[in-house]
């Protein structure tokens, strides 16, 4: 009975104990480490994640290994009831990747679960050399550290947002339509990530072809501004778009661009920083300051928004109606006074106002019958950085067609989009006087002279005769040049030194300097001669003659002007001059016509002459 | 008499050269007018380099290729044409409406008014002027150093035209100085042009410029330019067939 009983039993025992190791099993603590791929290129990280179920333990270590760089990024708890069992497991996230290339192994990673120790299996990560930063094949493409698996399935567009994004607003109009022609003032924004460096590749332009953008300022605004909780730096443009055919249309604006931007979820190991700053909360503000710039050509665009653009309507259009669309007014107008049949002169019209300026034309000259008028030049003065508003000036020429006195006026007709209809301004009537008679004209010759600049986007036509040949290369770089600057410096310097020689020839101290010395030398000439003869009267004519002459230049008069009794007076006694001179009137006046001449006498001669030199440089 | 032939033979060579362009020239305008814009560009071309630049040539084949769309090859004609004729309204006009269909960003002039008065005159009419400057001072230190001025009147003259050339001459030569940077300007042609970080086809793309961007030229590695790209802020190296440079060497 007891053996039935066991064999009864023993299917019972069996399915239990199984049911109880399954149980036991399932709510056991458990340790799970797990790669989402086996290999990634250079600079791109794996995503690690280690799973703590049936129990509660503090975050895992993850053993250092060389070389390979762990980023903490997040941790995820998960609380279950299953057939009113509860459990509890919590996820630790990690990028995972290096620098590197190699075979790196994640060891065991150990934690204690309630008092028990698990461990999990070790995991090999291949990190591939980079090749032109394009992952291995069969692997999505990630920037670096970027995010996990799902999260990098993100839609191009999202990324393109990443770098950034265009904003476009109409000011001042509540209107949801516009007309054709019409040109609303807008404000274009770009929003790009705070530190990015951004430069466009292009100047921003419409999507599709049923707007066109106009007079975008040169000279954008920057700011900082925060956006949904973000900080971006806003670069801001004024500019006016205009629709160019009717019907409902997206209006967007693009401009490529190339920006690069701080990739902050890159991998990056954590430094040790000690102090006070070694702490995760500061991970994110040096991470920031230290990651790697990702750059990148993108097409910054801004949201659709549809347009309704209404036609023109054609009931109520004027006749001189040219297409102006906006609100205007005179502002000035100058119409003389004295005309002559048939000979023109020129009016000239500032109209100011808001509007699409590029459509204006020159007002009419009322009576359109009496006058002929040509078209002639306008400036535009913007007043707003969007050119929207300001003033638009123009000077043509008028011809009156009839003689005698006159009310002469100019009108202007535009569209008023925000009212929706057409309006003619007039300026203040003028009375003018035009002498001569009637013209009688053919119709051929009422057509007005074609501009050489035609309005809109055609361009000026060709030019008939091809010109001289010309070199593109200017003067300046070429050999030539150099070449007519010396002949310029030689010509400058020969001048100079002509004029200096000319100078001095013409100095007339210099010349009376120079007869001052061929007289002196001449006389001392005639000394020698004398001294040789021993004519010694003739010698002290002729050495008093020289030293008269040396004394003349010095004392600024004429050489015989020059006496014993002068040079007495203006010479000590006992100088040579003096001495030389007493000694000459003895000799040259004792009437000894011959003699010995004494060597003593040529060398007070030549002591008064040195004297005199010395005194005259000294 | 031999003197006289020969004479004879050089104007009669140089008519027959002048009415050969004249024809060329008139024939390139015909096809433009007959909506054969391919057709006008390539004689444009040809007369080029056959005759040497011209600026009505250069003006008409810059029309021609706006009207083909080719907004690169126009800006890079327009450009040309603009350092033989800088104040040509009808150049200044097509050139604007190229760079806007281009939707090329310049780099904006610093002081608009210096720039305004530096591009009045073309770099080669600045060099005349300079040139001409310095022989007018030399040729009138050349006279004042040969003969006496004989009046008190023709001195003062001297000395007034003498300061103005003097500031005619530091006013060339400072536009000289600072339009120095134009020796080296380009103008990207290609659509696809790619400012790339070295000198190879797979090395990493930096940007691409429009046709019609102007660039500034570096130096030469193998088929590529180093170019500075100063409205993009951009640097780097471009494929020599991308660009041309604005100047004819």
């Amino acid at each position: 009975m007891v053996i039935s009983l066991q064999r009864v039993f023993r299917p019972f025992a069996f399915f239990a104990a199984v049911v109880g190791l399954t149980l036991s099993s399932a709510f056991a603590a458990e340790f799970t480490a797990e790669l989402d791929r086996d290999s990634v290129p250079v600079g791109n990280g794996a995503m690690l994640t280690l799973r703590i179920s049936g129990g509660r333990a503090a975050q895992p270590e993850i053993p250092a290994v060389e070389n390979l760089i762990v980023q903490p990024r997040g941790q995820n708890q998960q609380f279950q009831i299953i057939n009113g069992q509860s459990s509890i497991s919590t996820s630790y996230s990690y990028v995972v990747g290096s620098q590197v290339p190699g075979d790196y192994e994640i060891p065991a990673i150990e934690i204690r679960v309630d008092g028990e120790l698990l461990r999990t299996l070790p995991l090999k990560l291949k990190v591939l050399s980079d090749n032109a930063g394009q992952p291995p094949a069969g692997m999505t493409p990630q920037p670096a550290g970027g995010p996990p698996a799902e999260e990098a399935a993100a839609t191009d567009e999202g990324d393109e947002k990443r770098f950034g994004f265009l904003t476009v607003e109409v000011v001042g109009s509540e209107r949801k339509h516009a007309y054709v022609g019409e040109i609303a003032p807008v404000r274009i924004r770009a929003w790009l990530p705070e530190n990015a460096r951004a430069n466009l590749r292009s100047g921003i332009q419409p999507e599709g072809k049923a707007f066109t953008l106009h007079n975008v300022s040169s000279r954008p605004q920057q700011t900082t501004e925060i956006k949904d909780g973000k900080r971006y730096t806003v670069v801001t443009w004024y500019g006016g778009m205009s629709a160019t055919k009717a019907g409902s249309y997206p209006a967007s604006l693009s401009v490529d661009a190339t920006v690069a931007v701080r990739d902050t979820t890159a991998p990056r190991p954590r430094p040790r920083r000690g102090g006070a700053f070694d702490d995760p909360f500061f991970d994110s503000i040096f991470d920031n300051m230290h990651a790697p710039m990702v750059q990148k050509d993108v097409t910054l665009k801004s949201d659709d928004q549809e347009i309704e653009v209404r036609p023109l309507p054609t009931d109520g259009r004027p006749e001189q109606f040219t297409g102006a669309v906006g609100n205007f007014i005179f502002e000035r107008v100058e119409i003389p006074s004295e005309w002559v049949a048939g000979e023109p002169q020129q009016i000239g019209v500032r109209l100011g106002g808001s509007g699409n300026f590029a459509l204006m034309k020159a007002p009419q000259v009322v009576p359109p019958d009496n006058w002929r008028s040509y078209s002639g030049k306008d400036q535009f003065a913007a007043g707003d950085a969007a050119s929207f508003s300001g003033t638009k000036t123009f000077q043509f020429s008028a011809v009156p067609r009839k003689g005698g006195n006159q009310d002469v006026s100019l009108a202007f007709s535009f569209f008023d989009p925000a009212e929706g209809n057409y309006k003619t301004i007039s300026s203040p009537v003028k009375e003018i006087h035009v002498s001569g008679a009637d013209l009688v004209e053919l119709e051929a010759d009422a057509a007005p002279a074609a501009d050489p600049v035609q309005a809109g986007d055609q361009l000026v036509a060709q030019k008939l005769a091809p010109g001289p040949v010309k070199a593109l290369e200017p003067l300046v770089t070429r050999p030539g040049f150099v070449n007519l600057l010396i002949l310029a410096v030689i010509f400058a310097v020969t001048g100079k030194l002509l004029g200096w020689q000319r100078r001095r020839r013409d100095d007339p101290r210099r010349a009376a300097a120079l007869a001052m010395e061929n007289a002196t030398r001449e006389a001392l000439e005639n000394a020698r001669r004398c001294a040789e003869a021993r004519d010694v009267p003739g010698f002290f004519h002729a050495a008093r003659l020289a030293l008269q002459q040396r004394l003349g230049a010095r004392w600024n008069q004429p050489p015989q002007a020059i006496t014993s009794a002068e040079v007495g007076a203006r010479i000590p006694n006992e100088s040579p001059v003096a001495a030389f001179f007493r000694e000459a009137d003895l000799h040259e006046y004792s009437r000894q016509t011959t003699g010995e001449i004494l060597p003593r006498w040529r060398a007070l001669l030549d002591e008064a002459l040195a004297s005199i030199t010395h005194a005259a440089r000294s | 008499m031999i003197r006289q032939i020969i004479i004879g033979l050089l104007a009669m060579w140089l008519l027959s050269t002048t009415a050969a362009a004249m024809r060329a020239f008139d024939d390139a305008n015909r096809r433009y007018e007959a909506g054969d814009f391919a057709g006008a560009a390539a004689a444009y071309e040809k007369l080029l380099a056959a005759e040497g630049s011209r600026a009505a040539v250069l003006y008409n084949l810059g029309n021609s290729y706006q009207r083909l769309g080719q907004h690169g090859p126009a800006i890079l004609a327009y450009e040309r044409a603009r350092l033989l004729t800088p104040r040509d309204p009808d150049l200044r006009a097509n050139l604007g409406l190229a760079r806007k269909a281009a939707a090329t960003i310049e780099e904006p002039a610093e002081h608009p008014r210096l720039h305004a008065a530096l591009q009045f005159l073309s770099r080669n009419e600045w060099s005349w002027l300079l040139a001409g400057t310095a022989l007018f001072l030399g040729g009138l230190a050349l006279v004042s150093g040969v003969m006496k001025l004989p009046r008190r009147g023709m001195r003062q003259m001297v000395v007034i035209s003498t300061f103005l050339a003097c500031l005619l001459l530091v006013a060339s030569a400072a536009a000289l100085y600072l339009r120095g940077g134009e020796e080296k300007l380009g103008v990207v042609l290609s659509e696809n042009a790619t400012v790339r970080l070295s000198p190879f086809e797979s090395a990493e793309a930096l940007g691409s410029p429009r046709p019609g961007q102007m660039v500034r030229l570096g130096g030469e590695n193998g088929g590529f330019h180093y170019v500075e790209v100063p409205a993009m802020a951009l640097r780097g190296w471009l494929a020599r067939e991308d660009l041309a440079a604005l100047r004819l060497r």
